[in-house]
């Protein structure tokens, strides 16, 4: 693997029948891991969160090791360089949106810019107007939205050495289309601005192109193919394509 | 009404809810989280108090507190004077006495949290410690409530190992509910009435703060938001 890669993984974890077995290096800012339900992308994710503990493998943020079976080591989620929201949100239920996008602020150095960040990211998710409400006042698609604010509040304002990796289970599924069109090239422009290279989860081709990242397409939890999205997701593209153009001519007959 | 035994009890019953308070949190917190194996066996001596007569526990550390054995005589060396029949004794008794009420409701609060919410703040970078305090706990203090009143009232409550333990020494040993015993044994039965009444009120109350506390209403509220 390149020694300039920004994140090395290799894991191999058996879940009952199915197994996840992958190996890849990760190089630019933002890169999908496109898949069916199923794939296993959740689980390769959650290995690198540190939630998941595989069978063998090794996992390094550039020459930081977060995992290695050969060598006995392994992070606690908390201490690796990475920050992770998961597809459930969970926002903490007893405190304010606002508080929650606080939470993972700088642990010890509390940099003096985080609320100007905080507010930023409440105004880039639409959560500004609902930022003193309580979680269970949200709606499912806001909650979503303040739950990505949160990681990524939590990714700029980080107070460890270098920058954290930026894990995001189906981050959008919460946005309608107009809100995503509208979002994404935003909070991408933002996190690049912040050099915080980001690794989501997701099954939508769209999203995929939207984004113009680079793509790990995964099937029964093998790598099917890396690069480009037009290259790794041409053929996805064309059958929506095809499904979009037979339900327009279903429509006008 | 022996308003020194009354005195006595509050104290006791306050000593020993703010020692379990401390005991239990991470007792209770090591018991819903982990994984090992010393786990079931530290639930059952946990649980033991439950089901053992007061009169057994009150028999053991009868023992274990006198002359006869090692640590009695550790304890004897410590403390300048043996601990049975003192008020130190028995507060030790009813923290172990105490100890299934103060846990076990925090056990079912802590099991009862999403498990997902601990790995959304550690996800976030927050230490477990952190986690605990930031999330844990706030989303559990109705259990944390319950657990306090329960031990409260339990000890307020106490008898048989308070009888073994502590005798019937006014000011030191002497309970309410010990008190209780003595003025039906000298046939004062109305002193004996108003000192059961109070027993008896307290308790009620007790359990109603718990039941009828806006918090705990609202607690359950929005678990079953959570749930939806």
């Amino acid at each position: 693997m390149s020694p300039d890669s920004l994140l090395t993984v290799e894991m191999k974890h058996r879940l009952g029948a199915a197994s996840v077995d992958v190996q890849f290096a990760l190089t630019e800012p933002w890169t999908v891991l496109f898949g069916p339900s199923g794939s296993g992308k959740t689980t390769v994710l959650r290995t690198i969160a540190g939630f998941v503990r595989p069978d063998s493998g090794r996992i390094a943020r550039r020459d930081q090791v977060l995992f290695d079976s050969a060598t006995g080591v392994s992070l606690p989620a908390h201490q690796r360089p990475v920050r992770s929201a998961a597809q459930a949100a969970r926002l903490f239920p007893h405190r304010t949106v606002r508080w929650n996008t606080m939470y993972g602020n700088g642990w010890n150095s509390k940099p003096a810019d985080a609320s100007e960040i905080v507010e930023e990211s409440l105004r880039l998710f639409r959560l500004t107007a609902m930022a003193d409400r309580m979680p269970r006042e949200l709606s499912g698609g806001e909650r979503q939205r303040g739950s990505v604010a949160r990681a990524v509040v939590s990714a700029v304002t980080y107070d460890g050495p270098g920058k954290p990796f930026l894990l995001l289970d189906e981050p959008f599924s919460g946005l309608d289309n107009a809100m995503r069109d509208e979002l994404l090239p935003e909070l991408q422009a933002w996190l690049l601005q912040w050099k915080i290279p980001v690794l989501s989860v997701t099954h939508d081709v769209g999203e995929a192109f939207q984004l113009g990242a680079e793509v790990i397409k995964l099937a029964v939890g093998r790598v099917v193919r890396q690069g480009p999205v037009g290259e790794v997701l041409g053929e996805e593209r064309l059958r929506l394509m095809e499904q979009l153009r037979l339900e327009q001519l279903n429509r006008s007959n | 009404m022996d308003f020194q035994a009354l005195w006595l009890t509050l104290r006791l019953a306050i000593g020993t809810t703010a020692i379990l308070l401390v005991v239990a949190l991470p007792l209770a917190w090591w018991i819903a989280s982990g994984r090992s194996v010393g786990r079931a066996l530290v639930q059952a001596v946990v649980a033991l108090p439950l089901v053992l007569p007061p009169t057994v526990l009150g028999f053991y550390l009868l023992i274990m507190m006198g002359p006869l054995t090692a640590p009695g005589r550790l304890l004897i060396r410590i403390f300048g004077h043996p601990l049975a029949f003192s008020f130190t004794g028995l507060l030790i008794g009813s923290v172990l006495y105490s100890l299934p009420f103060a846990v076990q409701p925090l056990v079912a609060g802590f099991g009862a949290i999403d498990r997902g919410y601990v790995e959304a703040a550690e996800g976030l970078g927050a230490s477990p410690w952190r986690t605990f305090w930031s999330v844990v706990l706030p989303m559990t203090r109705v259990s944390v409530l319950t657990s306090a009143v329960l031990t409260f009232t339990h000890t307020v409550g106490e008898f048989g190992v308070v009888l073994m333990l502590g005798g019937n020494i006014p000011g030191a040993t002497r309970t309410l509910s010990i008190s209780l015993y003595d003025l039906v044994q000298d046939g004062d039965y109305q002193a004996a009435d108003s000192t059961a009444l109070l027993l008896l009120v307290f308790s009620m109350a007790a359990l109603l703060t718990i039941y009828l506390l806006p918090s705990v209403r609202r607690a359950e509220g929005r678990q079953a938001d959570v749930a939806r």
